[in-house]
């Protein structure tokens, strides 16, 4: 699962893009990704999904450890190109009640 | 990973002597054992000493010793044949024999072999050969019993590995099964990948008759998903037993799994609870895949129930949401909840079982009876053999009002108990008023206080309707002037729900009051339940009759109490109503 992190330009944006399977074994490189960053009160996170073809249920325990460590319901996260299956999942688990997603 | 951390240590309970080695001489000729006992005594060795074959033999019995020199022709017994004893004796151990032989044809040097030596020396001895050799022997030594050494202690670890395991197996599946899934109705398949399952299926009859289940994934598999499991099954059990609504179980489970899960771990669950009373089906659905109702009569699926809430374990109490969606169930209509491990098992090839491959079984099936088999054998088709990826799930329940007034908790201990109670004489009251009333359910407090004062034998199922009638009766149509001929059509019943939610959410006015007497007589007690409204009552007298015939005010319940009580009366203004309960 690699995972790579970007930052925008006026540096309010950090965009983390997931390919392969979202799941366990990325775990460090997700982490690492939020963790690194000294984000202001405004940042806003994206998580890119446009690269991920499937994920399982340590993959949405990872979701919630990032929103936790970035203030949980003050957090700013967006989850966005989901594919369908990766969408279905995201909403079984209703997790648009605590992100954000297209 | 550091493997330096992972290694075994060495300096601590090893078996190997950190004192010199002991060498035990098998030699009839004294002047040649001497001169051996001075070249090894001046390396330090411990040295024992032996006349012939059969002392050899008794010597190293004795005290063990770490490497044998032996002569071959001795009398008692030549040295093949100690050799061989020797060597049948220190089967866990490595002890090395050499022989001392003065010729070196071939066929001597291979009985020497044949015979258990591991190496043979020629006399006349060379004092430097002599130590190189025992030396390196004894290193073989050494790291034989090391490796052997390391092998029991991994044997014994995993022996004991296992134990704890098959151990810890058996108390995590008597946790999960005090409820019963072995009902008539029901059909039900738990597939872990591994020993333990991060799937949970519980299934608990309700006091009141019905059923509670609940079907739950947490977070992974294996032994780190299974441990939240029994924190779930105890509050499920403990609560349906005592009458708790779903919405409130659920409420605690979540209060329950956000104190002790980690973030990134939770339990998606879906709680239904299954109620002939009112031939309702109501749903908690937080995560799991969409629950299905089959139509028997349409033998299609006529309704989907879409997980509507986080699963358990995540939100907050302030943010957790127990709204439980209901709707009305027929008879013999099937109803289906399982886990994302049956839709997304995979075949051999990486393809998921998928959503629409399950649903064209229920499109194509022609046997609603054969359903929950064909989806099984379907799945099982499709994994072909292939490994599985995750814990499945899937349990059917076939709604039957009979067999589900039927379903009883039987705790068999708990009415061991009670029956060797003695009857005895006490009363209590209890005043609710309208903003309790609208958040407050006093049945589970009530049916507990009562069970605990009185035991009742098993009878508090009956004792639990009773109550619940009494009450429910009260604050529907006493309090909330609820019209129960709603009830009567399909769209009325759900608005008569809805109804009544939001007139409790709003309640301002009204109280209802609970009065409970025992009096013991010869063959148990009598029990009187009075119940008194502030509403505005109604007219017991005219409506004797169509109670009787079970239409019109009250509707079934009545009825209902009418065979479990001795005598049900109404007061005043038919705003107080009065059961007698007789037990034995």
């Amino acid at each position: 699962m690699p995972v790579t992190s970007e930052v925008s330009a006026d540096g309010n944006t950090i965009t983390i893009k997931i390919s392969g399977r979202f799941d366990f074994a990325g775990q460090n490189e997700f982490r690492d990704c939020y963790y690194n960053t000294s984000p202001g009160e405004k940042t806003q996170f994206i998580v890119n999904m446009s690269g991920a073809n499937y994920m399982d249920s340590s993959a949405l325990g990872m979701l919630l450890m990032m929103r936790e460590y970035l203030g949980g319901n003050a957090a700013n996260i967006s989850i966005v190109n989901c594919s369908p299956d990766i969408k279905n999942i995201l909403t079984v688990a209703n997790f648009q009640s605590l992100f954000t997603m297209d | 990973m550091n493997s330096s951390a992972n290694a075994i240590d060495m300096s601590e309970n090893m078996p190997l002597n950190s004192k010199m080695p002991t060498v035990l001489i098998a030699d009839d000729d004294v002047p040649n054992r001497l001169l051996l006992q001075a070249i090894l005594e001046k390396q330090g060795y411990h040295v024992l000493q032996a006349d012939d074959g059969v002392q050899a033999v008794d010597v190293f019995a004795r005290e063990h010793p770490d490497l044998v020199l032996m002569d071959i022709k001795m009398p008692n017994m030549d040295g093949y044949e100690a050799t061989r004893r020797i060597k049948a004796m220190s089967t866990d151990a490595f002890v090395p024999v050499i022989f001392l032989t003065a010729t070196s044809d071939s066929e001597g040097l291979a009985r020497c072999v044949a015979s258990g030596g591991d190496d043979f020396f020629t006399k006349p001895y060379n004092r430097i050969l002599l130590q190189a050799r025992i030396g390196a022997l004894l290193r073989i030594r050494e790291l034989y019993n090391t490796v052997q050494y390391q092998r029991n202690e991994l044997e014994n670890h995993q022996k004991r590995f296992d134990r704890e395991k098959q151990l810890a197996k058996r108390l995590f599946v008597n946790i999960i099964e005090t409820g019963s899934l072995d009902l008539p109705y029901v059909q039900s398949m738990l597939s872990p990948m591994s020993l333990f399952s991060g799937d949970i299926l519980l299934a608990a009859p309700k006091p009141s008759g019905g059923l509670h289940v609940l079907l739950g994934d947490f977070t992974g598999h294996g032994l780190a998903a299974a441990i939240g499991v029994l924190p779930v099954s105890s509050v499920f059990y403990g609560m349906t037993t005592k009458g708790y609504s779903i919405a409130e179980i659920v409420t605690e489970i979540n209060t329950k799994l956000k104190m002790i899960l980690p973030t990134d771990m939770f339990l998606a669950a879906c709680v239904i609870d299954l109620n002939p009373g009112s031939h309702t089906l109501s749903v908690w659905n937080g995560g799991i895949p969409p629950v299905v109702i089959y139509g028997e009569k349409e033998q299609k699926i006529i309704r989907s129930l879409p997980p509507h809430h986080l699963p358990l374990g995540i939100a907050s109490d302030e943010s957790f949401s127990r709204r439980v969606e209901m709707t009305e169930i027929r008879q013999d209509d099937r109803i289906y909840i399982h886990s994302d491990g049956i839709t997304e098992a995979t075949n051999p090839d990486g393809l998921m079982f998928g959503r629409q491959r399950l649903e064209n079984i229920f499109v194509k099936n022609s046997n609603s009876s054969e359903l929950f088999g064909e989806i099984s054998h379907e799945l099982i088709k499709f994994q072909a053999g292939g490994a599985q990826q995750d814990d499945m799930t899937m349990i059917e329940l076939r709604y039957n009002q009979q067999q589900l007034e039927d379903t009883v908790f039987h705790d068999k201990a708990q009415q061991i108990k009670r029956a060797e109670q003695l009857s005895s004489e006490w009363d209590f009251s209890m005043g609710l008023s309208a903003d309790l009333l609208g958040c407050f359910d006093p049945l589970p407090l009530l049916i507990q206080s009562v069970c605990d004062m009185q035991g009742f034998r098993g009878q508090r199922q009956q004792l639990y309707t009773v109550f619940s009638e009494l009450f429910t009766n009260a604050l529907d149509h006493g309090i909330l002037n609820l019209d129960s001929t709603l009830k009567g059509t399909a769209d009325g019943f759900a608005k008569y729900y809805m109804e009544r939610e939001a007139r409790l959410l709003n309640l301002a006015d009204g109280s209802i009051k609970i009065y409970v007497a025992h009096r013991p007589n010869a063959e148990g007690g009598l029990l009187t339940i009075r119940v008194e409204d502030t509403g505005s009552g109604f007219d017991y007298q005219e409506n004797q009759i169509s109670l009787e015939s079970n239409v019109g005010h009250s509707g079934r319940g009545i009825q209902l109490l009418n065979t479990i009580c001795e005598k049900i009366e109404y007061m005043g203004n038919g705003n107080i109503v009065e059961a007698t309960y007789r037990w034995h």
